[in-house]
């Protein structure tokens, strides 16, 4: 339990760095919700009359934008590691007394709390007024979806930790690697668009990348679209991959990475 | 004569608006040095400069691929054709080029400059302060990343739509990018205004409100309610970044003056920028910074 609680502590202290200052941090959640109904409106428009199109009905699809969206951290999970990186503050971390993956891990899940009870509860609330269920398709899938979720946070993880690195030991750009990794991981992760509507064989084709583990599984399986063993399987099997790949990889960043940013 | 004018204009930069040809002379000064110090960033370090080049470009590729694969795949988006989609694309990459051209070094994030008590720098300037927020970010080399992909969309369009093609329509699409710009640009500024007040908390609204306008811009939003269609070309004008000027240029608004809507919604954001800008300079004559953050002159 001690162990525990100072985790929790960095996680209390995440959550409530977002309303020290003012409430202006609300405008995103506003452009977040704007977003939300701009892309109802247009898969509305797209599949109108149109039934159901590789296996997906219109109310799956907007069943499966809405929790996209309600769920977005957990799908795309990022910590401030390569902000740390590049201040310099990596080196303060390093002396904390918690490891090092766990601290920035119990901070992404405190600021998790925050978002999930400011947006993303509300978010779920508002639903039938847009017109959209919000349920999952069935209660297999209601059962499956945490676990499932739980598994695509942990290959984002590794894949947050891979990139940490590779920054270091590439001695890559932080400004460019996160713009092209923000850009490419939403296109290829399914979380803007369910990779079953994309052109035959392009979806096919990035449902057995990594991204697609972290948003595409678990949404196919919460609008039961998808088969969940198989889905399941493919996200362990890129956690078991990946995790010993970023231990390495920090393994032997580890050296430069206080002459990286500071 | 003229050196006299650069003189008085030097030592009392308000002035500079009494002279518009010594201004204008200037700006073309201004926009050279700044070209080459933005080619010399590159040259400097290629591979750095290579690599935040290139990641430009896939950025805002990425940008627009998902829209691209999606009209692929239902052969356009409601009353879109598939190529009207690839023109409305082209169009919203190239607006955005322009912006980044203008743009950069956090003149397009000016609440970052604002928030960061770097407004400083400028002010001590001997310049107006317009005319070295519409030069501080002119970076023709680095922007070419985005506006080249984005004439390369628009011309692909073109190309395959028939569309018989005029000298005065082509102006009227110039003017229309331009404007879609000056709206991205005057609703960074009417936001990012904020952080004369709160610098701190505000020092991102500007980073927050340019990356909703570049998400959504690449939407067509015929599908929206009244509401809310009348929100997105009010209150945030996402509308006109691509979605309205596409349609008038392309015929699928029926409205003779469509092609006019847009310039006229940027003239009229860029007015009310400009005054709430000043509005925040005034307090900002009272204040002064509350924040410092030392990036650097230009960031």
């Amino acid at each position: 339990m001690r162990t525990l609680h100072k985790y929790w502590k960095t996680a209390m202290m995440a959550a409530a760095s977002y309303i020290g200052d003012s409430p202006l941090f609300l405008v995103d959640y506003l452009f977040r919700f704007l977003r939300v109904a701009v892309l109802l409106a247009l898969w509305r428009v797209i599949l109108a009359g149109k039934g159901s199109v590789s296996g997906m009905t219109l109310e799956a699809v907007l069943t499966y934008t809405l929790i996209a969206e309600v769920f977005g951290g957990q799908l795309a999970p990022r910590t401030s590691l390569d902000w740390t990186f590049w201040s310099g503050a990596i080196v303060g971390r390093m002396l904390q007394p918690l490891g090092i993956f766990g601290q920035f891990a119990a901070e992404m899940c405190g600021r998790w709390l925050f978002e999930l009870s400011i947006f993303s509860l509300p978010l779920l609330l508002v639903a039938p007024l847009l017109g959209v269920s919000p349920l999952p398709a069935g209660p297999a899938a209601a059962v499956l979806f945490p676990i499932s979720l739980l598994l695509g946070i942990s290959v984002g993880l590794a894949l947050e930790f891979i990139f940490g690195a590779l920054l270091v030991l590439l001695a890559l750009p932080l400004w460019a690697v996160n713009q092209v990794r923000a850009a490419v991981t939403t296109l290829l992760s399914g979380a803007l668009l369910p990779l079953a509507l994309l052109p035959a064989g392009a979806g096919a084709a990035l449902a057995w990348l990594p991204f697609a583990s972290m948003a595409s599984a678990p949404l196919q399986i919460y609008v039961g679209t998808g088969d969940p063993l198989r889905l399941m399987a493919v996200q362990a099997g890129w956690s078991l991959v990946l995790w010993p790949l970023a231990r390495w990889l920090w393994s032997a960043s580890r050296e430069r990475m206080v002459s990286y940013g500071g | 004569m003229e050196d006299r004018r650069s003189r008085i204009e030097e030592r009392d930069p308000p002035s500079s608006i009494l002279y518009p040809l010594s201004s204008i002379r200037r700006l073309l000064r201004l926009w050279k040095l700044y070209a080459l110090m933005d080619f010399m960033l590159i040259a400097a370090d290629l591979k750095l400069g290579l690599t935040y080049y290139l990641s430009d470009a896939i950025l805002n590729i990425a940008a627009v691929t998902g829209m691209l694969l999606l009209a692929e795949r239902f052969a356009g988006i409601g009353a879109w054709t598939h190529d009207q989609i690839i023109f409305m694309l082209g169009y919203a990459t190239v607006a955005n080029g322009i912006v980044n051209l203008l743009g950069g070094y956090n003149v397009m994030m000016i609440s970052r400059r604002v928030g960061r008590g770097q407004l400083d720098h400028t002010l001590a300037q001997p310049q107006p302060i317009w005319m070295a927020l519409l030069t501080e970010g002119f970076m023709p080399f680095s922007s070419s990343a985005v506006l080249i992909p984005g004439i390369g969309l628009l011309a692909w369009a073109l190309g395959r739509l028939g569309l018989a093609i005029a000298p005065g329509w082509l102006a009227l699409l110039a003017l229309n990018l331009l404007a879609s710009a000056a709206i991205v640009l005057a609703f960074s500024f009417i936001w990012g205004s904020l952080a004369f007040w709160a610098p701190r908390a505000a020092e991102e609204i500007s980073s927050s409100t340019v990356n909703m306008l570049s998400q959504l811009k690449v939407f067509p939003l015929d599908g929206l309610g009244p509401l809310l269609l009348g929100g997105l070309l009010t209150f945030l004008p996402v509308g006109f970044i691509a979605w309205y000027p596409s349609r008038a240029l392309l015929g699928i608004d029926p409205s003779p003056w469509g092609g006019w809507l847009t310039p006229l919604m940027a003239l009229l954001l860029a007015l009310l920028a400009a005054g709430v800008f000043h509005k925040g300079m005034l307090h900002y004559a009272r204040t002064g910074s509350q924040h410092y953050s030392g990036f650097g002159h230009r960031s």
